[in-house]
């Protein structure tokens, strides 16, 4: 069979076949149109302002390391004027952090970029290390995710950088959004396909933001992924063939059974017909608009959506959870549900009025379904679909002083079931944790919260790690 | 295994039915022991409530409502139509009328598509239940007006050949089909042509809903599905009960029942339902290259409806909040699956732009009229330009 002229140049010989679309090009113009695609989508999207103060989320490994390669080259190509810094978390795991954490320092070398390097012992004076010698090995993912989900912010903030970049992928969109729509998590699924999130503050008017001294708080840090649209296997080809430098960190063993399963179809899916991956991401845009909002109207077309303390995105690198855990999720969610669906049919579903204390120490979720919820009281269980995520806080006292949480005041007045099943969403109110300011839908945020105890169980003679 | 209709389970021979606590139980469904008349009950009572609307004093003296239900042999349709005929017999004995008539149709597709049914199995249906009307219809028959006409004529100009009216019909689908690049995309343009032609049935002979007997693990299949296409924006109006986009009422009366109750139930009628049943060749082994997407989805959620079925109910649950937009009449529609373009997306001309291998001679002012939606454009068949 004649070798295949690369169909974009017309001159060299192809030897890609791009996984995107089976196109057959050369090397040099893969590169090239890769590059340009994620050009396309940041100016099309308007992510970035000029002069903007940008911070890479840089794990070391494939995705952030194309990231940042991509964007430097882009920023100098096009001159954006972009204000490029690595921002890289070291949870304290010693020989494993370590690795990727030299190939990020290698990368800041190369690209000639600044690196910080956050470490969870500044952040909160804890190491991963510290926290598994103090608990155990049992539910110390919990502590490591809550930890993340804010490092990234509070490192922005420490840099005075008011927008992070993400390396998450199209493959990554998709996922989610197929885990979101097993789970019948809605609100979640209308965030996952956002390419730029914030928190409330960011959208606050300009006079405001200048008025605090135009200071960047953790509260005001902007969050996008540029390579949303972007094939993971690309990513790797690019990698490949630019011979850019990273740390294999990837977890392959999710320790979500939903987020695995849906990892599953997704590939299968790109077997059979490799662009129902962005489809998958489409379709998700699509449904996003059809998500309803709080007053129970479909929301339109949002442009930066909010996040909440929660982080919805894939968050991957951990590794510690074993086979029993992953299978028990499905299986534990599929209890509640039978729980519920029999209680509903057996009529014990009663309104109960809830105080607006929250049992139990668990936050209740925003994502809680309005159906489960009275049911949900008769078994003390708040938590929504995100059951298995959240770690119980053991013996965790709120203060009495807890910000209003206003859940479920619509639907007390109204005495159907039917009327409770097409309720809105509750609301909740995102103030700021009295601790240490970050945003939160309680008084005290989930990471303050957890180092309190961790603090209060504290020996004190320090632990030496190493 | 696929296809096997084991439902007895032996274990739970010798509990008492959780329900009427009477009789021995002979399956499990959502975890409690049934006996076969609570069961059957069960089954009953799910549809049943579904068919609010249609009650005999909802429907107004010597005007009959009529209601189209396609059916494909499968169990799920076979079932309704079994419970259906039971309601309506029900209907009868306490009012004198009935709140509707029914129309089966089963749409042919043997002609074309490999592992369906034939119209064999009609006269077996129709001597069971006597009292509706029955019709078989093929698929080609699609092609049967001016309006579908346009459509073919744009993609495959010179297969249009002038032959005897079935034979032409018949040659036209296998041409489309046979110009689309996948298997998936033949299911796909399959479904959505079967779809349109129910619709167009149903408006001839004035049925007012279509009751499609999908249960809950192929709504919650055809969740991913479509998602898996790119015609997420579409979900609302392809699961939900209530007005379609085609002019239409939808209704899915089974959505609260899993397949493998409906396999249980068909064992469990009386008399059972498998003569009536065209059994699924599901073929065990097949390369990746043929699976379609649909496939996937059932093959993924037949694993899943077995360890956790709440989650595929909860599935299809989750889908049915997400809230249709608005539309008016005015909207443009997509050329292919009749769904509401919000922001028209795809017109057909872009497709033709000289790129492709199959150059078709299109006047620009009949290319302009066909808009399509994200997932029908991924199903027609593709630009050629970048294959070799």
């Amino acid at each position: 069979m004649a070798p295949h002229i690369c169909q974009l140049c017309n001159t060299s010989r192809a030897q890609i076949l791009r996984p995107k679309n089976h196109a057959r090009i050369c090397a040099p113009c893969f590169i090239d149109i890769f590059e340009r695609e994620i050009a396309e989508t940041i100016t099309s999207t308007n992510l970035f302002q000029p002069g903007e103060r940008i911070a890479i989320g840089a794990s070391g490994g494939k995705d952030s390391t194309v990231l940042a390669s991509v964007l430097k080259t882009l920023n100098d190509r096009h001159a954006w004027g972009l204000d490029l810094v690595l921002l890289s978390i070291d949870e304290g795991i010693t020989g494993y952090r370590d690795h990727s954490l030299d190939a990020v320092k290698r990368n800041s070398v190369e690209y000639d970029l600044p690196l910080k390097i956050v470490s969870y012992e500044e952040l909160y004076g804890w190491s991963m290390d510290q926290v598994v010698a103090q608990i155990g090995k049992k539910g110390n993912c919990t502590y490591c995710g809550v930890f993340r989900r804010q490092a990234l912010d509070r490192g922005a903030a420490m840099l005075g950088v008011g927008h992070v970049v993400t390396g998450h992928n199209a493959d990554d969109v998709a996922e989610t959004v197929l885990m979101n729509l097993l789970r019948g998590d809605l609100p979640r699924l209308g965030r996952a396909t956002s390419i730029l999130t914030s928190t409330p503050s960011a959208t606050m008017s300009k006079t405001d933001s200048e008025a605090k001294g135009g200071e960047v708080t953790i509260t005001n840090v902007k969050r996008s992924k540029p390579l949303m649209y972007a094939y993971e296997k690309e990513i790797v080809m690019y990698a490949h063939y630019k011979k850019l430098d990273y740390f294999s960190t990837e977890c392959i063993y999710s320790p979500e059974a939903f987020r695995g399963s849906a990892r599953t179809l997704i590939k299968n899916l790109e077997r059979i017909r490799p662009e129902s991956i962005l489809d998958v991401v489409r379709s998700g845009i699509d449904m996003a608009k059809l998500v309803p909002n709080a007053e129970g109207q479909p929301k339109g077309a949002v442009e930066a959506v909010v996040r909440n303390e929660v982080e919805d995105e894939a968050e991957g690198g951990c590794g510690g959870s074993n086979a029993k855990e992953v299978v028990s999720e499905m299986a534990q969610m599929e209890q509640k549900l039978r729980q519920d669906e029999r209680a509903e049919e057996a009529g014990t579903e009663t309104e109960i009025k809830l105080p607006s204390k929250v049992l139990d120490g668990q936050r209740p979720d925003r994502d809680v379904n309005p159906d489960l919820l009275p049911v949900a009281a008769l078994t003390t269980h708040i938590q929504g679909q995100t059951h298995g995520r959240q770690a119980q806080t053991d013996g965790q006292q709120l203060p009495s002083d807890i910000r209003t949480v206003t859940i479920r005041t619509k639907q007390e007045k109204k005495s159907s079931r039917k009327a409770t099943r097409d309720a809105p969403p509750p609301k909740q109110k995102l103030g700021q944790c009295e601790r240490c300011g970050y945003l939160s839908s309680q008084a005290v945020c989930k990471a303050c919260m957890l180092l309190e105890g961790l603090n209060k169980a504290r020996p004190r003679t320090g632990i030496e790690v190493g | 295994m696929p296809g096997k209709r084991t439902s007895i389970n032996p274990p739970e021979a010798n509990r008492l039915c959780k329900r009427c606590e009477i009789q021995e139980s002979l399956v499990v469904i959502r975890a409690e022991p049934l006996c076969r008349d609570c069961f059957t009950r069960y089954v009953h009572t799910k549809v049943a409530k579904r068919m609010e609307t249609f009650r005999v004093r909802y429907s107004g003296i010597g005007q009959q409502r009529k209601l189209l239900l396609p059916i494909s042999f499968g169990v799920s349709s076979v079932t309704l139509l079994h419970v259906l005929n039971h309601h309506l017999g029900l209907q009868q004995e306490k009012t004198g009328r009935t709140g509707f008539d029914l129309h089966v149709v089963h749409v042919d597709t043997s002609d074309v598509e490999d592992n369906t049914a034939g119209a064999a199995l009609m006269h077996v249906v129709q001597k069971r239940y006597p009292r509706h009307t029955y019709s078989s219809i093929l698929l080609s028959d699609v092609y049967d007006s001016e309006e579908a006409l346009s459509v073919l004529n744009m993609l495959e100009p010179e297969t249009n050949k002038a032959i005897e009216k079935h034979t032409a019909l018949h040659d036209r689908l296998s041409a489309l089909l046979a110009s689309l690049p996948s298997a998936t995309s033949r299911a796909d343009m399959v479904q959505i042509l079967r779809t349109r032609l129910a619709v167009r049935f149903a408006k001839l002979h004035g049925c007012e809903a279509i009751l499609w007997g999908d249960s809950t693990t192929r709504l919650a299949e055809r969740t991913l599905a479509e998602t898996a296409k790119g015609r997420g924006f579409a979900l609302p109006w392809n699961t939900a009960d209530g007005e379609s986009p085609h002019g239409l009422a939808f209704y899915y009366p089974m959505r609260d029942l899993l397949k493998k109750e409906l396999i249980a139930h068909a064992d469990l009628a009386q008399p059972p339902l498998a003569p009536l049943l065209w059994e699924e060749n599901r073929k065990v082994a097949v390369s990746t290259k043929n699976v379609t997407i649909d496939e996937l989805m059932a093959r993924y959620f037949e694993t899943v409806e077995k360890d956790y079925p709440s989650i595929v109910a909860n599935v299809v649950k989750t889908t049915g909040k997400l809230k249709a937009p608005v539309t008016s009449a005015d909207d443009t529609a997509c050329g292919l699956c009749h769904m509401p373009l919000i922001e028209p997306r795809f017109q057909v001309e872009q497709r033709c732009d000289g790129q492709s291998k199959d150059s078709m001679q299109v006047e620009a002012p009949r290319a302009l009229e066909l808009s399509l939606c994200y997932g029908c454009a991924r199903t027609m068949p593709e630009d050629t330009g970048l294959l070799p």
